[in-house]
């Protein structure tokens, strides 16, 4: 690798995707959801799960696979009131962790997204491009992480290994 | 021996040589050296061979406006038509001219001079007419052809593509460009600067200038190191910002980037602002034979001499219409040259120029009216302007002047538009149609203190800050008297060197009718290829400008069109190459299919699944016919895992699913689930699939594998922006739930094997129903839908699952006999059936009662989409008369029949009435059976109908109705 | 390569969003309507030189559906003109 950085794939997250208005779904959930993030593209934890507004009306929670069926029971899907819908998705992405000096180097060869600092901050995750797949990018301690569509993992494998040269 | 080096100075390490090899024989030049200065350095004046009529040609220029010294590399770093200027030497660096065989000095092509006045302007176009271009393209290539790309890929290296953002683009790191930098980066804004040479300066690499009392090149270097100091700069050098797209969106290649294995990286750059601080480009004044080696562009020859250490010439003559060439022959007599006079076409020479040069001698008023010598210049013949006494003046060197033209591409690129300045006689930036500015002698600002400036006063203005202190640099300041061409000419007086353009080409052009400047440019080639014309384009527009009466800003330019210099191929593609410019997507079971042999197919939005399973020495045929007897006879398993999976929660989405589909769904109980037919609004059908009611408020539906995300788009579409308000959610689930999918008449003893807490009776889980549970311990969601017309569990489980899941199957079914079914085998199950396949039957013309399928058209509803185009189309004159239908054929007979071959009426060679949409070999029937698309097919049931192949082969088939195979549906009910 | 503004993530290139024609006046309802009115609505899509008001769906972003005004001239994202403009 002649980039300095350490890709590392991570295991399934827990992931559970909410719909329908936030004070509905703060109401059903009750205080088992981290705060719910006001400015679109930012996520924000509670130590047990990080809560990301990653468009209108539409939040992902994410935690370890080991919490999702304590989440589960507590958001209770089957039973939310019409006006929102929560859909365990956990399977649904493959996450990569992008670690290092130059991780900023590595997604500036995978997204079109501008990762400045200023443009993408501490708290920072959105929905954009990688390698042309779509893909949630967030921002991390010491670097970025990356989730595709599984179906994409060992492709993104590969390119991320061939961006890193 | 015309060149040669100089004892000290320049850009270059005079104790470091550099040995390279030019058509074969070896040579010695010194890093910091380009291949073109090496050559010069070793007296070599014959480079190459001319396009089209192989004329010698030498070196001009000493950057990337070279229009003649084009070589080949060859060895490791092979690449063709490349400009002897713009490569850097390198250790063992192999180059050859290109034009020429088998060497320039000796080329068989030369031929073509002799017959040189037969090659006019669209000599090609009119001459190679008949019977057809094609036929005589390969030769005339061959003979005009330039280098052919490298045979095979670089053994070493990659390439990289990124994307940047930054509030300022700064394009050159020249006077202008840095002093632009400098203020941009000091107020804060992240900047990108960009330059193309080996090392930044711009022209203040080639001159002899001071700037605040120091050498220029002192501040450049401090500014430089300013630059780099700052945390939100990014300094590119040898990187070219080549494109510039809609909204500062530029694209730019880095030749030389600092990593280990990088050949050439390219940037997709947004920016704020770009500032185009490109400089400017001298141009040539055309007269008789100017494209003799020997003849070079004055800005060049500065620049061999203070750059290089190069003395291109023993005997410089200077021709000039304008101030800047009188710095140059100050520099060449510094340098130890010898300058025998100074040609200048301007009657009153300002004194300021005369004054750099007070020893020489001025022939104020006077043109060159050709040059002399064979294969290198020996004199040049010079003449009054106004006509008088002619005189030839012994040189080996010409050094010309026509003026400069501000490097206007990547401004004009951006749309902004160009106006032509009589005084400086030449185009310059004019209105910006985006975040667009120019600056220093890209904006006109030639002398270097107002270069400076303007740098500044342009950054200044982007970043809000006041204009700061500009540095004091001497420089003469710019005055010129535009001279287009000689008219006293003798000989070819070239315009495009590269191309081997005249002012007899263009007036030729004219007077056939090519006006306007773009006409001309395309008949005459002028300005096309490698060097795109940098010289000379000018120059054409002011012989146009001349003959036709017209100033030169009333006949325009042409459209500037990236890219600006040559751009290799694999910098664009950047890493996708091989595996990643296609990647495939994955289910948890596709190693499995792999390890086991699977022949893989592509099956639509990337998936890649198992085609068919061979044994050792199966036919494909065979391994197909097994997979199907399995399914039929016994029970098979496949991965369905990529049809496409939508959640749908919500108060209204029973009535978006009927708007959706052109059934009722709406009806729908908990557990339970119909096929329907999604169509558009004309009336055309989108995509089929499956949709289950989970309970009161949840849906699921399915998509086929490839309309997955057009389907996606569809729903929020009409959702957004048709139905605002609907309480209805969406969620794409097609990843978490992948499944395997049993079929056969043994699928339900597999399911009992596999264990499971879901009652499997036919009465508790009828078809079309949907149970949630586990099996095989694993939580599962099972549906009884069937693609293949048998009785089918498709068992979903998280992907997580799966491959348990998967292995689970092929234990508990290996007492049944259970095989793995690829989508081959799918297919002939799906075409016994008669089951619709998109992209075979729904062929984006046919509709539902096309298919036999009106009872999937609800005449409830009111309202669906697609609901009323068909309407009014079947009501419309044909009433569904002359409509191609979905038939049965059976082939009579009994033989296989390509997928797409047309039916005619009797077999006959008349327009087609149908075609067949597939056709297989069926293990029930035991005979090949097909669908077919057959005009008023279903009213022709029972009668015979003609597949006609190509040559003429004639196949009567039986047409029948579509399902080949338990017509009741009793077994997939079962 | 478009800037195009999506309402919920700023402006993102044009990649990431999926084109989705040009804005059609809003479905009429059908029974209001003879055969050639719906035919005309069907089947007449704006195509002016100048600005044109298109929807664009963000695939690889948020999800929104959205409308710019883009000018099939230049490639401009412009204003929308003033009615009656």
């Amino acid at each position: 690798m002649s980039h300095d950085v350490t890709i590392t794939p991570l295991e399934t997250q827990a992931l559970f995707d909410l719909r329908g208005p936030a004070t509905v779904l703060r109401d059903w959930a009750g205080d088992s959801l981290p705060a719910f993030p006001q400015r679109p593209n930012t996520g924000s934890s509670n130590g047990r799960a990080t809560l990301m507004f990653l468009g209108p009306d539409h939040w992902i929670l994410r935690a370890d696979l080991a919490r999702e069926d304590a989440f589960e029971a507590a958001l209770r899907p089957v039973a939310a009131p019409p006006e929102i819908s929560i859909v365990r998705i956990s399977d649904t992405l493959a996450f990569f962790r992008i670690i290092g000096p130059e991780a900023g180097e590595i997604l500036s060869i995978a997204c079109p997204l501008d990762l400045h600092p200023r443009c993408f901050g501490h708290d920072a995750a959105s929905f954009t491009a990688a390698f042309g797949i779509k893909a949630l990018v967030i921002r991390c301690e010491g670097g970025f992480e990356l989730a595709v569509d599984r179906s994409y993992l060992p492709m993104m494998t590969e390119c991320l290994t061939a961006a890193a040269g | 021996m015309a060149g040669k080096r100089l004892a000290k100075g320049g850009r270059i390490d005079h104790d470091r040589p550099l040995r390279f090899t030019f058509n074969g024989r070896a040579y010695s030049g010194l890093a910091g050296d380009t291949l073109a200065s090496a050559l010069l350095a070793n007296g070599l004046r014959l480079t190459a061979r001319s396009f089209k009529y192989h004329r010698p040609r030498g070196i001009v220029g000493a950057g990337v406006e070279e229009p003649s010294a084009l070589v080949e590399l060859t060895g490791a770093d092979a690449a063709g038509n490349l400009q002897a200027t713009t490569v850097p030497l390198t250790d063992g660096l192999e180059a050859r001219s290109v034009n020429c065989w088998p060497s320039p000095a000796f080329d068989l092509g030369a031929v073509a001079q002799l017959a040189g006045r037969f090659i006019p302007a669209g000599f090609y176009y009119k001459t190679f007419k008949w019977p057809n271009w094609q036929l005589y393209a390969p030769a005339i290539r061959r003979a005009a052809g330039l280098a052919a790309a490298p045979r095979t890929p670089p053994a070493e290296g990659r390439y990289e593509a990124r994307y940047g953002h930054c509030d300022l683009l700064i394009a050159g790191a020249g006077p202008a460009g840095l002093m632009a930098a400098q203020v941009a980066a000091r107020a804060g804004l992240r900047v990108m600067i960009v330059d193309e040479g080996t090392e930044p300066g711009g022209a203040l690499l080639s001159r002899r200038l001071q700037i605040a009392g120091a050498p220029a090149l002192q501040w450049v270097e401090e500014a430089v190191a300013e630059l780099a100091a700052l945390p939100d700069v990014i300094h590119l050098q040898q990187a070219t910002v080549w494109a510039c797209r809609e909204h500062n969106y530029l694209m730019a290649t880095e030749r030389a980037p600092e990593r280990p294995g990088l050949m050439e990286r390219s940037w997709r750059i947004r920016a704020g602002h770009v500032i185009t601080a490109t400089g400017a480009m001298e141009r040539a004044i055309p007269f008789g034979n100017n494209d003799r080696p020997g003849v070079m562009l004055a800005s060049a020859v500065q620049s061999y001499v203070n750059r290089y250490a190069v003395l291109p010439g023993r005997r410089a003559v200077i021709f000039a219409n304008n101030n800047s060439a009188y710095a140059v022959a100050a520099d060449l007599l510094a340098a130890g040259g010898q300058v025998v006079a100074i040609i200048d076409s301007r009657a009153d020479v300002p004194e300021a120029a005369r004054a750099l040069v007070p020893q020489l001698t001025v022939r104020a008023g006077h043109v060159v009216i050709s040059a002399h010598g064979a294969r290198a210049l020996r004199g040049v013949r010079i003449a009054p302007l106004a006509g008088g006494p002619e005189e030839t003046l012994a040189c080996d060197l010409l050094a010309v002047s026509g003026g400069w033209n501000p490097a206007v591409h990547l401004w004009s690129q951006s749309r902004s538009t160009l106006r032509y300045d009589e005084a400086l006689a030449a185009f310059l930036p004019d209105r910006p149609a985006q975040a667009f500015s120019a600056a220093g002698a890209a904006a006109g600002a030639f002398a270097l203190e107002d270069a400076l400036r303007s740098g500044a006063e342009v950054a200044a203005r982007i970043a809000n800050v006041a204009v700061p202190e500009i540095p004091d640099a001497q420089d003469l300041p710019y005055a010129i008297a535009p001279h287009w061409r000689v008219e006293a000419a003798r000989g070819k007086a070239f315009l495009d060197l590269q191309n081997d353009v005249t002012v007899d080409d263009v007036h030729l052009a004219l007077r056939e009718g090519y006006s306007d400047v773009e006409l001309v440019k395309r008949y005459t080639t002028a300005g096309m290829g490698i060097d795109q014309g940098k010289t000379g384009n000018v120059n054409v527009i002011g012989t146009v400008a001349l003959a036709r009466g017209l100033e030169p800003g009333a006949v325009g330019t042409t459209t500037f069109r990236a890219p600006w210099t040559p751009v290799s191929f694999g910098a664009i593609a950047g890493m996708r190459d091989g595996q990643l410019a296609l990647p495939w997507r994955h289910t948890p079971v596709t190693q499995w299919n792999l390890d086991r042999g699977a022949v893989m197919y592509e099956a639509g939005a990337r998936w890649r699944r198992p085609g068919y399973f061979p044994r050792p020495g199966e036919t494909m045929q065979e391994a197909v016919d097994r997979e199907c007897r399995a399914v039929r006879f016994g029970v098979g398993v496949y991965d369905g895992s990529p049809l496409g999976k939508f959640e749908l929660k919500g108060r209204c989405v029973g009535r978006f699913l009927d708007f959706l589909y052109s059934n009722i769904m709406s009806s729908l109980t908990p557990g339970n689930g119909r096929y329907g037919l999604m169509l558009s609004d004309d009336g055309l059908i989108m995509d089929d699939g499956v949709c289950f009611r989970l309970d009161a408020g949840r849906w699921m539906i399915s998509t086929s594998t490839g309309h997955a995300e057009a389907i996606h788009s569809h729903m929020e579409e009409q959702l957004q922006m048709r139905c605002p308000g609907w309480n209805v959610l969406i969620t794409p689930v097609t990843s978490q739930w992948t499944n395997a999918t049993i079929c056969g008449p043994q699928a339900r003893a597999v399911m009992e094997a596999l264990g499971t807490d879901i009652d499997l009776s036919p009465e508790a889980f009828p078809f079309m129903s949907l149970r949630d549970g586990h099996v095989a311990g694993l939580p599962a969601r099972v549906v009884r839908v069937s693609f293949t017309g048998e009785l089918s569990f498709e068992v979903n489980v998280a992907p997580r699952h799966m491959r348990e899941l998967w292995d689970r199957v092929m234990e508990a079914g290996a007492d049944f006999g259970i095989l793995p079914v690829g989508s081959e085998a799918s297919h002939v199950l799906r075409v016994e059936k008669g089951f619709l396949s998109l992209g075979h039957e729904v062929d984006g013309t046919v509709d539902a009662h096309d298919l036999g399928m009106g009872w999937v058209m609800s005449r409830k509803k009111d309202d669906y989409l697609g609901k009323r185009a068909v309407a009014i189309r079947r009501a419309g004159s044909h009433g569904g008369a002359g409509r191609r239908e979905l038939v049965g054929v059976l082939p009579e007979p009994d033989c296989p029949i390509p997928e797409g071959a047309p039916l005619t009426p009797g077999g006959r060679r008349e327009a087609t009435e149908g075609f067949v949409t597939a056709c297989v070999w069926s293990v029930v029937q035991e005979r090949w059976v097909g669908l077919a698309l057959l005009e008023n097919g279903h009213a022709r049931q029972g009668e015979t109908a003609y597949v006609r192949l190509k040559g003429g082969a004639v196949i009567p088939v039986r047409v029948s109705a579509p399902c080949h195979y338990d017509p009741d549906g009793q077994r997939l009910r079962s | 390569m478009l800037l195009i503004t999506c309402p919920f993530c700023g402006p993102r290139n044009e990649s990431e969003f999926v084109y989705g024609g040009p804005v059609k006046p809003p479905r009429p309802d059908p029974a209001t309507r003879d055969d050639a009115e719906w035919t005309e609505w069907l089947t007449h899509v704006p195509n002016p030189v100048g600005p044109v008001e298109e929807q664009w769906w963000h695939a690889r972003g948020c999800g929104t559906w959205l409308t710019i005004w883009r000018d099939t001239r230049s490639h401009d994202i412009v204003g929308a003109p003033h009615d009656g403009g």
